[in-house]
């Protein structure tokens, strides 16, 4: 019992940590940002991916195409550098949730296609990315309900308390 | 912070927006000249690149037909071995893409070099067909065909089919 709340209490204590949130924000926002210019580079690519899921039509995956990646680049930006990181992070683990839901429905659907994740150096929907995205949801969710964004461009509102 | 908290915030709300705006207003300035080109219905069929391949062209059931018909082209199924076996356009070549994409390449060599290649799939909006077409092309195939009406279409025309 008493060994139990030591150790989440040092969990707690690390997940509060100014520099490990940090460190966090680099991270993430590092490969969304490296996700999303591989994507704007090649948008006929993606777009082509996108389609590959056979779960919206062509104008959709056009639309998605040009604009998600750019979603992905500026809250990428936007949590490192510190301007609504709330925002962001939330935006970022709302995708990272969509895609682990896509992969999986898509994978149910038995449609073997290309993640489309990062462009031309892309990878297969499979089992692997799910984990993989799961991995990344969990950051982007520590991130999220972080208490405090320290080294922020924009500090956050006074209604958020440290 | 609770999701609750973090959710009745209005700068949260805020930011979403402006991220979202400032995303749509980039996407548009920096692909103006590709959503001209989508506007002019030039991605209807597929995303893909005239320039990068000339000489790849989609083709409706009755053009493949006649095509298959006259013994003009060689029809190629991208569908999975099983798929095929079930039943296919008479004397089409087997070439599933799963096999091709996992490095099968000598499968190709078993491809008249000549004749134009008339590529199908399952049909509906089935893709394996065109992402063969594009390996084909860039192994030297460039009179290539890509029937999308497909298997499924084929099958309702009530054509004949081969076990």
């Amino acid at each position: 019992m008493v060994a139990g709340r030591v150790a989440r209490r040092k969990i707690t204590m690390v997940l509060r940590n100014k520099v490990f949130l940090l460190l966090l924000r680099l991270i993430v926002g590092g490969v969304f940002i490296w996700a999303a210019v591989s994507k704007i580079a090649d948008p006929l690519t993606f777009a082509q991916d996108v389609r590959n899921y056979r779960l919206v039509g062509q104008t959709l995956s056009f639309l998605t195409a040009i604009i998600l990646p750019w979603v992905e680049l500026i809250a990428g930006l936007f949590l490192i550098i510190g301007i609504f990181p709330r925002s962001s992070a939330l935006l970022i683990s709302g995708l990272l949730l969509f895609f682990i839901i896509l992969v999986a429905i898509t994978m149910l659907r038995g449609i073997d296609v290309e993640c489309g994740c990062f462009g031309t150096f892309s990878r297969r929907a499979d089992l692997w990315l799910i984990i993989e995205d799961t991995v990344w949801l969990i950051m982007a969710l520590v991130l999220l309900f972080s208490p405090a964004n320290e080294f922020c461009l924009l500090k956050p509102g006074s209604r958020v308390s440290n | 912070m609770k999701l609750r908290e973090i959710l009745s915030d209005r700068e949260t709300w805020q930011g979403l927006a402006i991220i979202l705006g400032l995303s749509v207003f980039l996407a548009v300035i920096t692909q103006l000249g590709l959503i001209r080109r989508f506007w002019q219905g030039e991605f209807k069929q597929a995303f893909i690149n005239r320039q990068e391949f000339p000489g790849l062209v989609f083709v409706s059931l009755a053009e493949a037909e006649s095509l298959w018909a006259s013994g003009e082209a060689l029809l190629v199924d991208s569908r999975s071995r099983e798929e095929y076996a079930a039943g296919h356009v008479p004397g089409a070549f087997s070439l599933p893409l799963v096999e091709v994409k996992s490095g099968q390449e000598d499968l190709l060599r078993l491809l008249p070099e000549d004749k134009p290649l008339v590529v199908y799939c399952e049909g509906g909006s089935c893709q394996t067909s065109l992402a063969l077409a594009k390996i084909l092309f860039s192994k030297g195939f460039k009179n290539i065909k890509v029937f999308s009406g497909g298997w499924e279409e084929w099958l309702q025309a009530g054509l004949p089919v081969e076990k």
